[in-house]
């Protein structure tokens, strides 16, 4: 018994996962996971904003404009410390950035979650069936990446009025097209392989075959896409909230956060606009490193 | 941010400038424009920019000075000789800037001509609709008939310029005949005034030229009848971003600049620039829908806005103090009524409405509203000074007394829109009485609708009270001064009583000046770079 050698380790060895593998990619990078560790905390401080910050910004009746445009570190009337100031309107700065960036954060990951589906969809659809179905969509698809996003999304808005729920259907509107490309392209390729053929051999439905066989195998690109367009997503509703066309100026954003303090820049009140912009600035920095760590992991020919 | 970090670039270059910014050199005056007049016609939008330009080129029979007080213009002397007759005596050896002599025959084709504008967004026949007969006793005397008693007729003669006839084409006799002169000629469009050739009036200045969007250039008229002007060439810039208004003066590019943002001035006048600021005719409201129930902004089949226990609650919760304090920094005076004191019809004893968030809380109560409801308040957003903070801190007031408010807030011509179509339960807006007394504000905002009567015109909150509308009335056919007084002073203190419509504050307007300039501050907000002075 002794001497037979044990082959567990080598076979563990053998055994890791494809998952593991690309976690241990991953975690090769330290930028990379400095990234990941900030997206981490700043989903977290989002989600659980109600019971971190200090003030509900939203509600205006615990707001008092008498406590406006207050330096960082200035103490309230009630007794309570303004870290980061507060803006025109008695907003305690550093609750109205979380808060802000929980808005910011829920507009472009239900934008790009829905985008995805649907492009997906789309894109899985054209490569599948090929011929008029794909020219048709991949026509529209081309039409529409033709347009700057912002001026899609500006016209969108215009038609369809202000409101969260309308910042949401303007952002999927624009973004669906990306993916759409994206899954039809790896999905082109996937069509030729053996197992599609072997799957249709079976006598499997098409919807069968595309989405449990095809699909699967197109998600590492869509992946890196979808991590990169949250990280858009974000900075287009940030500029539409700017230009006031996006969020209400009652539940601000980090976009409308900026443009409130914008007026205030030449006359010293540097905190109002400042502090929201780094925010947002390494909100989308920490994506970015996330998804192009992501891209460098999933790409067979980058493989090390 | 891009745009972040290239402003505090800007702010740190207009700094190092305005230290090099020196005083006026030359004989140019440059202004800054916050906004952009939309013609050179001076009849065809009655809109403050364009009437300011219009002053600097066309003089109107009678002039209102800073304070809105009326003063001599081309007209010397006006007199009612009835109660439905005037004389006008017109002033003798005035020439246009082309050199042609300024007759009555001049005044009777302005008349004449307002109606006929094309396309005229806002005219000028809201002055002129009172005018039944206009006869020429000779060149320089002028016999003005009206339908009925007509006592605003000098202040309304003294909203529009006069053109010259035969500059527009007029044959040599202009006969008024009410709805259909005789002898004008094919009156010109509205575009024909932006060129120098076709802008010939009797003002201080000519028009050099108009390049919309960019620039407006007057130059001194040498024909003047007044005293000299002081500036050889004014030049007028539309720059709307305030940021870019500052820095453009900081720098020295122009020597005056409409409104400055309140969070600026400070650090204007810090660096040795001058502020220039007084109490204009405009005051800020917010108009409760008071129509139908029910109304757009509220949940629920209910209109609580017809209360005026409700009305009196949502007046009496805005801290009108803390506004002034906190947002406009001074720069405006807690209203009590629509026009401020002492201008004329208003109730000097009136103290501005006070803060009283507790007896609100009361109100709602006794109107049967405990738990408050929600509404949404509508709001331009780049109007009038500081509207859309000044809603925000509104609804913060509001909901604090258990009113839950949404800010709606716009870019003016969205929100005019809107408003239009009756789409706002409660919204804020402002009013300037363009003939400085109070038949202005009270006939447009509280008067019921009646285009008949011209009266509630801009009443989009649907307010209406026959007792109110009989004063008016009565008061606009009251040719003496002090009866008609005393029916403006009695019908806003019932408007307000009830609280018809809820003012806010009055704006108080400020320009900026390059050190060693003047400019004494007007109540219409006009900007008229003909009457910027040298401080010695």
């Amino acid at each position: 018994m002794t001497d037979i050698p044990n082959p567990t380790p080598a076979k563990k060895a053998k055994a890791i996962s494809p998952l593991r593998a690309a976690m241990l990619d991953f975690a090769a990078s330290p930028l990379a996971m400095i990234g990941l560790f900030v997206m981490v905390v700043m989903a977290l401080s989002a989600i659980f904003a109600p019971w971190i910050t200090p003030q509900n910004p939203y509600d205006l009746s615990q707001l008092s404009i008498m406590d406006n445009n207050m330096p960082p570190g200035s103490e309230s009337f009630g007794g309570m410390t303004y870290w980061l100031g507060t803006d025109p309107q008695g907003r305690d700065m550093l609750s109205a950035i979380i808060y802000g960036l929980r808005m910011s954060l829920m507009v472009a990951v239900t934008a790009t979650l829905c985008a995805l589906a649907i492009g997906m969809a789309m894109g899985i659809t054209a490569a599948y069936f090929g011929g008029r179905v794909d020219t048709l969509i991949m026509r529209v698809v081309d039409l529409q990446l033709s347009f700057p996003a912002i001026l899609v999304a500006l016209i969108l808005l215009a038609i369809l009025g202000k409101g969260v729920d309308k910042v949401i259907i303007a952002l999927v509107i624009v973004q669906w097209a990306y993916y759409a490309r994206t899954v039809r392209g790896s999905a082109l390729v996937e069509r030729q392989r053996d197992y599609i053929a072997a799957a249709r051999g079976l006598g499997l439905g098409h919807a069968r075959v595309m989405f449990r066989h095809l699909l699967p195998n197109t998600l590492p690109p869509l992946i890196v896409v979808a991590t990169v367009q949250i990280a858009q997503a974000i900075a287009l509703e940030a500029t539409l909230s700017f230009l006031g066309v996006g969020v209400p100026v009652t539940e601000p954003s980090l976009g409308l956060l900026i443009a409130n303090g914008y007026s205030y820049l030449l006359s010293g009140a540097y905190w109002i606009s400042v502090y929201p912009g780094i925010a947002l600035l390494v909100a989308i920095i920490a994506i970015n490193l996330v998804g192009d760590q992501l891209r460098d992991v999933l790409n067979p020919r980058l493989r090390r | 941010m891009p745009n972040t970090s290239s402003r505090a670039l800007l702010m740190s270059a207009s700094a190092a400038l305005a230290l090099a910014a020196g005083a006026v050199g030359a004989d140019t005056l440059r202004i800054g424009l916050a906004s952009e007049p939309t013609s050179v016609d001076p009849h065809y939008h009655n809109l403050g920019p364009n009437n300011a330009l219009a002053r600097h080129i066309f003089t109107p029979l009678i002039v209102q000075d800073a304070n809105q007080l009326l003063e001599p213009g081309l007209a010397t002397e006006w007199e009612a000789i009835d109660d439905t007759t005037w004389r006008l005596t017109l002033r003798e050896g005035v020439t246009f800037s082309n050199g042609d002599p300024f007759t009555a025959r001049d005044v009777i084709y302005t008349i004449c001509r307002i109606p006929l504008v094309p396309d005229a967004p806002s005219p000028f026949t809201l002055y002129t609709r009172a005018i039944a007969g206009l006869e020429a006793e000779n060149d320089y005397t002028l016999i003005v008939t009206t339908d009925g008693p007509a006592p605003l007729l000098p202040n309304q003669l003294s909203t529009f310029g006069i053109v010259s006839a035969s500059v527009s084409g007029a044959e040599d006799e202009v006969v008024f005949g009410g709805d259909e002169c005789t002898g004008v000629g094919d009156a010109p469009a509205s575009a024909e005034f932006n060129s120098p050739d076709f802008a010939i009036g009797t003002g201080p200045y000519t028009l050099g030229a108009y390049i919309r969007g960019e620039e407006l250039r007057l130059s001194r008229n040498e024909n003047f009848f007044g005293d000299a002007p002081v500036w050889d060439e004014i030049v007028m810039r539309p720059l709307t971003n305030s940021g870019a208004r500052v820095a453009a003066l900081l720098a020295g590019d122009v020597h005056m600049i409409e409104n400055p943002p309140t969070q600026d001035i400070a650090r204007i006048e810090g660096d040795g620039f001058t502020i220039s600021s007084g109490l204009s005719n405009r005051v800020i409201y917010i108009a409760l829908d008071q129509g139908d129930a029910p109304t757009p902004g509220i949940d629920g089949d209910i209109n609580p806005l017809q209360d005026a226990r409700v009305r009196e609650a949502l007046a009496l919760s805005i801290d009108r103090e803390a506004i002034r304090d906190r947002l406009m920094l001074g720069l405006s005076e807690p209203a009590g009524e629509l026009l401020p004191a002492p201008m004329f019809g208003t109730n000097p004893d009136r103290p501005a409405i006070p803060y009283n968030p507790d007896r609100a809380r009361e109100l709602l109560a006794e109107a049967g509203y405990d738990d408050g409801f929600s509404i949404v308040l509508g709001t331009p957003n780049d109007r009038y000074i500081n509207d859309g903070p000044i809603s925000q801190a509104v609804a913060q007031m509001w909901t604090q007394v258990g009113v839950r408010t949404e800010v709606d807030a716009k870019t003016f011509s969205a929100f005019i829109a809107d408003r239009n179509g009756f789409n706002f339960s409660a919204f804020l807006a402002g009013w300037g009485a363009g003939t400085g007394e109070m038949s202005s504000p009270l006939g447009a905002l509280v008067a019921t609708r009646d285009p008949d009567r011209s009266l509630g015109g801009t009443n989009l909150a649907r307010h209406s009270n026959t007792e109110i509308d009989d004063l008016l009335v009565e008061a606009l056919q009251t040719v003496d001064d002090g009866e008609r007084e005393r029916l403006l002073r009695e019908a806003s203190t019932i408007a307000m009583d009830t609280f018809a419509i809820v003012p806010i504050h009055y704006e108080l307007t400020t320009w900026a000046l390059a050190p060693g300039l003047e400019y004494e501050a007007r109540a219409d907000q006009y900007t008229l770079g003909a009457a910027v002075l040298r401080a010695d």
